[in-house]
């Protein structure tokens, strides 16, 4: 075998290892807790700024009580199909209502957030967007606060911005359509349901998948004692592009 | 975290930490040391820092700690006796060659010599005179192989020098005139297409405003033959600009945008961007509102395009060949005693404007192909000339910048190199897509390892396109490669914004494709794709790590200095 090779040559890439543990432990149960939703899948009020979709490090606020008809998605990293029909399905408001009225949470947190994941730039969401989500959710006493990315490199932001607000006392979690991401990234934890991304909180308009999936993940809130821990969920939907 | 035996033998020269609390007495084993993969971050964050005279893992193993030490204390002579001054390097000792006689009678006459090699590197010599037809293995071959042509494409190239529209399509004296009325009837192609414009833009009247560009695409046609042989006919100087937006004005499948002046928002000369003397033919396509997201949307844009390059086709497939001004011929070959490889070009199969169409009827078109979603996003083998015959239809819109076009596919600079070069033999073009669904993702990853398997290649260049999710396929994809013990490079645009998220031990050969100084998705359409320059890195890094000469590890951060430095090793 003869082949042109060359000595000294260097790999170009880094590869990356996953970050440092961060953890917040639960100390009371889920009927007493406030819980927040935070999404990197780019929803916002219809009368909020659009995100730029090829990088966007900003957030929007999202009121609590915003009927989930005056809310929309701009995000290019995902198929927006379903997001279109049910807004739920990346941003389940109406099951986390639901959810307060059964009693199986304390209450939802009167403000919750939106931010375009796509195409971050790292050190801003590290070091300025996850910080600032961070303390206002301290500021409300949110005892919780679930997460769910869009596609890839949202789920990495989801993550990021994640990290920060565990690291401020709040338990938090992701649910993850694409959870080697956010292992490596450094979740300090994880529910997997098989879903696609693009409608990470299960199938658009059914509500039971959503509910279930919500409620599962509140539950591993409780129950993971560990940094990094993973549950994959029992709930499949593939979507019919 | 502690580390198993086997880690701390792949890590011997890195420094010894401890990864817990340990008393005095301790006898250092690998469960006593941190894991070194994580001692950058570590450093970074300020939890670790070396001194000068810190001892490896190597040097350690054994050694008595004589006195307690926290976790993430680096262990030096002070804290531990009877650590190695000179470890023995553990691949050395492994080189060692012996033999033994086997357990045969050796006064019996068998006019054999027989004896067991466990293991040996370098040659034999033996003495002239020796009966070669007699010996147990293959000396050299008594006669040359040869390599075989598999089939043999011709493109005929027809330069264009003039565009404009007129009563009827026309293709004369290098002058191109498109009937006015087509973009009305490419209407027909889908109702969900609404609206379609087309304009001739001069290679000096290019500070004009256009939609996001959603394609660029090559106008060729068969003449004699299919898809990779026969004859192609092909326009020169002359490229199709796709451009879209939905009724409210919103643009059609972006994720980044190059919405702006043309002559700022494309990187001219990229294998798939329109070049300097061009003259391009923008067709600007109106999809049904909301639609521009979704797989539909995209899709009927495409297929309006389409229609109106079919009727260029069809004028073009009758111009004589004596009017072409050049000719090239591309040949597959089956190379003998070279060793095989195949080139994996990752392409977007999320669904939404993330698909490919393979193997259209015609060169870069639509009718008559498949799209890889369809597919499953399971690996599809191409011949090399398939790919440059227009056998990639790209749907795919992801970063502007990273996006690999239909143009790029027909242009494709690795698939060029490799399938030109003399050393080694490429067996195909292997396409998989990157699915939505993370289960998929493993699903088509394992299927391409074993295709890998299969074909017994002995080394792969897998590339991908874009930034984000499908980087764990990517990922995956090499590592069902490499775990194989097939040797594997990785290209990708990755530098500062497409950070790598996922990772393996198989990703040690990476060429980086990005072109932007701040290393990010610039909105510059073809900006960090494959070039001439990348594909030569690349080929060259795998030819080095099949001969088995180490690749250096890569700088924690992204620089361009390190691509800078292989590039002027290149031969």
């Amino acid at each position: 075998m003869s082949l042109t090779t060359v000595r000294g040559l260097k790999s170009e890439i880094y590869v990356p290892i996953t970050p440092s543990p961060v953890w917040s432990s639960l100390d009371k149960p889920l009927s007493e807790c406030t819980v927040a939703f935070c999404t990197a899948g780019g929803v916002h009020l219809k009368s909020q700024k659009r995100f730029i979709l090829s990088g966007d490090y900003s957030f929007r606020e999202i009121p609590s009580d915003t009927p989930a008809s005056e809310l929309m998605v701009s995000h290019g990293g995902f198929d927006n199909s379903d997001v279109n029909k049910d807004i739920n399905s990346m941003f389940p408001i109406d099951r986390l209502h639901e959810l307060e009225r059964e009693g199986f949470i304390g209450k939802v947190a009167p403000v919750l957030f939106g931010f375009m994941g796509g195409g971050g730039n790292v050190n801003k969401f590290k070091e300025e967007t996850g910080p600032a989500i961070a303390q206002i959710l301290k500021r409300e006493g949110v005892d919780i606060a679930v997460f769910t990315g869009g596609c890839g490199t949202c789920h990495r932001s989801a993550t990021i911005v994640q990290r920060a607000v565990e690291a401020v006392g709040i338990s938090t979690i992701i649910i993850a359509a694409l959870p080697p991401i956010a292992k490596q990234q450094g979740a300090p934890r994880i529910t997997a349901p098989h879903v696609p991304i693009g409608s990470n909180a299960g199938e658009p308009n059914n509500i039971a998948m959503q509910t279930a999936i919500l409620k599962d993940t509140l539950v591993q809130v409780e129950e993971m004692t560990t940094f990094g821990q993973m549950k994959t969920l029992p709930y499949e939907y593939r979507q019919n592009v | 975290m502690s580390i198993t035996f086997e880690t701390a033998k792949q890590h011997q020269n890195d420094p010894a930490v401890l990864c817990c609390l340990r008393t005095k007495g301790t006898v250092i084993s690998a469960s006593d040391l941190e894991d070194p993969s994580i001692f950058p971050d570590l450093e970074e964050s300020g939890l670790l820092t070396f001194p000068e005279h810190a001892l490896t893992i190597g040097q350690v193993l054994g050694a008595t700690l004589e006195q307690d030490a926290d976790s993430m204390t680096p262990l030096t002579p002070e804290l531990v006796s009877h650590f190695l001054e000179n470890p023995k390097n553990e691949s050395e000792s492994q080189k060692i060659t012996t033999s033994t006689f086997t357990d045969e009678d050796p006064t019996r006459e068998t006019q054999v010599i027989r004896f067991n090699i466990d293991k040996l590197v370098g040659q034999i010599e033996l003495p002239t005179g020796l009966n070669v037809n007699a010996l147990p293995f293959a000396t050299a071959p008594s006669k040359k192989a040869e390599d075989k042509v598999i089939r043999t494409l011709t493109q005929r190239a027809y330069p264009v020098e003039q565009v404009c529209v007129g009563e009827e399509t026309t293709f004369k004296d290098k002058v191109l005139t498109i009937r006015e009325a087509l973009c009305k009837e490419s209407l027909k192609a889908d109702p969900l297409v609404k609206n379609v414009e087309l304009d001739i833009i001069r290679p000096e009247d290019r500070h004009v405003y256009s939609n996001t560009i959603m394609d660029v695409i090559p106008i060729g046609t068969k003449v004699e033959g299919i898809l990779g042989e026969g004859i192609t006919n092909v326009m020169n100087g002359v490229v199709v600009v796709l451009t879209g937006v939905d009724e409210k004005g919103i643009q059609v499948h972006e994720f980044g945008s190059c919405e702006g002046y043309l002559d700022e928002k494309i990187r001219f000369g990229r294998p798939g961007s329109p070049d300097l003397e061009d003259i391009m033919i923008r067709v600007n396509v109106t999809v049904q509102e909301n639609t521009g997201m979704e797989r539909r949307g995209p899709y009927a844009a495409h297929k309006a395009c389409d229609y109106i390059i079919q009727e260029i086709r069809d004028v073009l497939k009758e111009v004589s060949a004596d009017a072409s001004a050049d000719q090239k011929i591309f040949r597959d070959w089956k190379k003998s005693g070279k060793p095989r490889v195949i080139l994996v070009k990752e392409i977007m199969g999320q669904g939404a404007m993330h698909d490919n169409v393979l193997l259209p009827n015609e060169p870069a078109g639509v009718i008559g192909g498949r799209r890889n979603v369809d597919l499953g996003n399971v690996p599809v083998v191409l011949s090399p000339n398939e790919v440059r015959d227009g056998g990639i239809h790209a749907l795919t819109c992801i970063g502007p910048a990273t996006k690999e076009v239909t143009r790029h596919y027909f242009r494709e600079p690795l698939v060029n190199l490799m399938a030109e070069d003399d050393e080694i033999d490429l067996a195909g073009v292997v396409f998989i897509g990157s699915p939505q669904v993370n289960d998929e993702k493993s699903y088509v990853s394992a299927r391409l390892g074993a295709l890998a398997e299969a074909l017994d290649v002995e080394g792969a260049i897998v590339t991908t396109e874009g930034f984000g999710n499908n980087h764990i396929d990517f990922a995956e994809n090499i590592e069902q490669i490499g775990r194989r013990g097939i040797h594997v490079v990785g290209v990708s645009f990755c530098a500062y914004q497409g950070q790598l998220v996922v990772g393996n031990k198989y990703m040690d050969a990476m060429v980086e494709l990005n072109k932007d100084p701040e290393g990010f998705e610039n909105e510059i359409l073809a900006d960090s794709t494959i070039c001439p320059s990348d594909a030569e890195r690349a080929l060259v890094m795998l030819k080095t790590k099949m001969a088995g000469i180490p690749i250096e590890s890569a700088n924690r951060k992204w620089s361009q200095e390190v691509i800078d430095a292989n590039e002027q090793l290149i031969p």
